[in-house]
């Protein structure tokens, strides 16, 4: 394997990481899989820095990610913290629960068309329903829960 | 006597009740109901200093002395604090200047090649004028001051009357010893200061709010004058110093009123210029003195607490447009129009007053009325332009403040027992109540009707004096042959002392009220001679119209009074008893020594040629006096017919009116036209302004703050709370940075 053929793959690698975790971000809600996607990201970089690093026999790019993976490790207990709050908050661990956070004359945005669920084809035991349905919340059923 | 002396003591006189006014307003909290003790204890180390200037000054001019030829030397003596401003090279002389004054401006203003400096300072001066008119204000001011006492307490605004008397006895003293016009112009505010300030002492009652505002307005109007007459006194003399100055190069400047030109044949300007700057001072005095066609703000001052009104309102700032006017006689004498129109001015306003006093319900109204009547009196006496008539008024300001303060603190007196009830219908037969306060409000009236030995009857006989002398000069010229070695129209001023400042000598002109002149304005002066013994008439008529119905008939006292209408406390009683003794004999003593005329003619503004000229010799007026007394026991019996013994709510005298009461009781309507003229344009143009404001410029300024508004609703609407937008534009962004990158490091 030459060392150009080497750095190509450590950089596609990184590439399809970077990729990855940016679908992830821009597609998914789940505030933990939009962390896990960012820290994706991160990776697929510093997989490329790496591959440079070793290509050019220079050690600054080691010892740079070494750096990042410390950073990160913080970095994600911190963002762990904010996503438990953001939990706590409101209970649920959807970006969009945070919408109100908008200019206030703005529209809502709700998710008009709902992916078919499979929860009919799953099988539960059928308990017999006992004291009154509580009232549901318009807005709450309009934001998926289980993104 | 040295200079130092008196020059420390003319400081003193305001500066005492500076102090006692800084004081009050400091420790009044403190103080509490012993408030009064810094005003009056200032005000009363004042009077002693005024009264001690008065008696320095008159042996300084020989008065005392009993000076034979009773003919004072003129004396002034200018003390300068410290310099105000200082402006080198103000003064441009109106030759050199591009502004087409005309030539005769020029001519009459290049007596200075030079530029002239803009020269203040915080000048006091001492001369008999401003020594009688200190007197005045600090004794009237020190009795009002201990008589509000007992009429303003467990008033909540206790430390601030007194702060404010003492601020007002400051700024009237102050503008009295002002050596420059520029001084005047700020004390004649200062008193309108204080006067509007007491006048909505009772802020929380709307019509004392709004009678303070009118005032303050309506003199306003009169202050413009003052105003532009100053800017133009600097024009035409180059200087705002009554006294003479020095020039830096050690050369004199002559002050408008300073010895030089007094003694200088051609030092006033006359014509056009000259007439319009008398007329603007008349303006100022007519604001400030109530006169027509402003006097429509005295009236309605009433609303203040009654010391005021009887400390400014009657006896002393009101007086400060005759005092301005017989300070800037010889102005006055260089335009005979000028003059005139002081007379007319002055005649007919005691006239219209005196007629709307006759019809007034309220005490202290008619007492206003009567104020304003008074005052024209002295006017008209100014506007006579003779020696007689200018020491005649200052003569009639001085009795007129002590009967006139007593009268005003008497209905105090009435106000205070009748629980704040001033209505004469409400209330009679006081005498048995508050015999004191009956007995001198008696004695002040008798003073205001003119009755013979009373103070009013010399004073109002000088000025009928002054008036007849102009009207009849040939019925005049015999008494004048009688005593023909004091009346020789060029009678040089006296220059005997070595050391004096004296005149220069100087070739008089003729007097500008000569012969020639008198022939012209006598039957004006007629027709003012028969309006004011008229106003003679009928002002004995209202003051014993207010005097009956207040004090005789069957005794009534209003609901409001309670069960305690007593005689007031003695703290306000004895101020009475005090006015009442010059009310009484200030007149007889003054005229019969002759006293304060002497004195007065050693002003030096009185002192000029052209005024001293005019002097006539000290004689009694037989005639006169008789139709003075005529009028005044005309008054007093009709009064008497209608009013004496009688209920004071019956039916009155103005039933025979007929149609004229609606006029009189409406007081010929000055305020409703006032209203139409002046007031409601205003409205209407403020009204536009309104408007104008609030579509026109508020529009603009709301404009300019929506451009940024419509662009934020623009770019707002990218906050959308949706994490995975904010995610993709930062995508975005850096795709578009990376492929400039890319496009830029491009091999």
């Amino acid at each position: 394997m030459t060392p150009s053929a080497l750095v190509l793959n450590g950089l596609v690698v990184g590439g399809m990481l970077f990729a990855i975790g940016l679908v992830g971000i821009l597609a998914r809600r789940n505030l933990i899989v939009m962390f896990l996607s960012a820290e994706l990201m991160l990776q697929g970089v510093s997989v490329s820095l790496v591959s440079w690093s070793r290509h050019h026999g220079d050690w600054g790019g080691h010892v740079l990610v070494i750096f990042v993976l410390t950073v990160a490790a913080c970095e994600a207990a911190v963002a762990l913290v904010f996503v438990l709050q953001a939990f706590a908050r409101t209970g649920r661990l959807d970006a969009a629960a945070w919408q109100s956070l908008r200019e206030s004359n703005l529209p809502r945005s709700i998710d008009r068309e709902l992916p078919a669920s499979d929860a009919e084809a799953l099988t539960f035991p059928h308990l017999t329903p006992a004291g009154i349905e509580p009232e549901a919340d318009e807005d709450a059923l309009l934001e998926r829960e289980h993104v | 006597m040295p200079d130092f002396d008196l020059a420390t003591l003319l400081v003193l006189v305001p500066a005492l009740p500076l102090a006692g006014a800084i004081l009050t307003v400091l420790l009044g909290r403190v103080l509490g109901s012993r408030a009064h003790w810094p005003a009056v204890l200032s005000i009363a180390a004042g009077a002693v200093a005024a009264v001690t200037l008065l008696v320095g000054l008159g042996r300084e001019t020989g008065i005392g002395t009993g000076h034979a030829d009773g003919h004072a030397k003129p004396v002034e003596m200018v003390t300068t604090l410290w310099q105000w401003a200082n402006i080198p090279d103000a003064y441009v002389p109106a030759a050199g200047s591009s502004l087409d004054v005309g030539d005769d401006l020029a001519a009459r203003s290049a007596g200075f090649p030079q530029a002239l400096p803009f020269s203040i300072g915080i000048d006091l001066r001492l001369d008999p004028l401003t020594a009688v008119m200190l007197a005045v204000i600090t004794c009237v001011g020190l009795l009002v001051a201990i008589y509000s006492i007992g009429y303003m307490h467990d008033d909540p605004g206790y430390p601030r009357f007194f702060a404010l008397v003492a601020a007002f006895v400051f700024s009237m003293s102050m503008l009295v010893a002002a050596s420059n016009f520029l001084l005047v112009y700020v004390f004649w505010e200062a008193v309108g200061a204080c006067s509007y300030l007491l006048i909505g002492f009772w802020f929380h009652k709307p019509s004392a709010a709004a009678a303070a505002k009118k005032a303050f307005l309506v003199n306003r109007v009169g202050d413009f004058g003052l105003a532009v007459a100053v800017f133009l006194l600097w024009m035409t003399y180059g200087t705002l110093n009554f006294h003479d100055t020095l020039l830096a190069d050690g050369s004199p400047l002559p002050g408008i009123l300073g010895q030089a030109r007094l003694g200088d044949a051609a030092g006033y300007v006359g014509g056009a210029v000259g007439t319009a700057i008398c007329l603007l001072l008349l303006l100022a005095a007519c604001g400030k003195s109530a006169q027509l066609p402003l006097h429509v703000w005295l009236p309605d001052a009433m609303e203040g607490p009654t010391p005021a009104s009887a400390l400014i309102h009657a006896a002393t700032m009101v007086t400060a447009g005759v005092y301005l006017i017989a300070r800037c006689a010889p102005l006055y004498m260089a335009c005979p129009t000028a003059l005139t129109i002081v007379s007319i001015v002055g005649a007919t306003t005691a006239l219209v007053a005196a007629l709307i006093g006759t019809v007034q319900n309220d005490l202290k109204r008619v007492l206003a009325y009567s104020t304003i009547s008074q005052l024209g009196f002295m006017f008209a006496s100014l506007g006579t332009g003779t020696l007689l008539g200018f020491t005649a008024a200052i003569f009639h300001l001085v009795t007129h403040a002590f009967f006139k303060a007593l009268l005003f603190l008497g209905a105090g007196s009435v106000m205070h027992a009748m629980g704040g009830v001033i209505d004469m219908r409400r209330f009679g037969g006081l005498r048995r109540v508050m015999p004191i306060t009956a007995a001198t409000f008696l004695v002040g009236s008798l003073a205001l009707a003119g009755v013979a030995p009373f103070a009013g009857f010399f004073s109002k006989d000088e000025v009928l004096a002054a008036l007849h002398g102009r009207g009849w000069p040939d019925a005049h010229a015999e008494h004048q042959d009688a005593a023909p070695h004091e009346t020789h129209a060029h009678r040089p001023l006296p220059r005997e002392a070595a050391g004096s400042p004296a005149f220069r000598p100087v070739s008089f002109r003729e007097p500008v009220a000569g012969a020639e002149a008198d022939a012209i304005a006598a039957p004006t002066f007629r027709v003012l001679y028969w309006m004011s013994l008229v106003t003679a008439a009928l002002t004995a008529f209202y003051t014993f119209r207010a005097v009956f119905m207040t004090f005789t008939g069957p005794t009534r006292v209003p609901d409001e009074a309670g069960h305690h209408a007593h005689e007031s406390p003695p703290v306000m009683t004895w101020p009475l008893v005090i006015l009442a003794v010059p009310a009484a004999v200030s007149g007889w003593w003054l005229f019969s020594t002759h006293a304060l005329a002497d004195f007065l003619a050693a002003t030096p503004s009185l002192a000029a040629p052209a005024v001293a000229a005019t002097a006539v010799p000290h004689v009694f007026h037989w005639d006169l006096a008789l139709q003075g007394t005529l009028a005044a026991a005309i008054g007093i019996v009709v009064a008497a017919i209608g009013y004496l013994g009688r209920r004071s709510d019956g039916p009155q005298l103005e039933r025979f009116l007929g149609p004229i009461r609606p006029i009189l009781a409406n007081r010929f309507f000055c305020d409703e036209i006032y209203t139409a003229l002046v007031v409601r344009p205003l409205e209407f143009v403020a009204m536009l302004a309104a408007l104008f404001d609030r579509h026109v410029i508020d529009g603009l300024v709301g404009f300019v703050a929506g451009v940024p508004l419509a662009a934020g609703a623009v770019i707002r609407r990218l906050q959308s709370g949706l994490l995975q937008r904010y995610a993709v534009a930062s995508a975005i962004g850096t795709l578009v940075v990376v492929l400039a990158l890319a496009w830029r490091l491009r091999p």
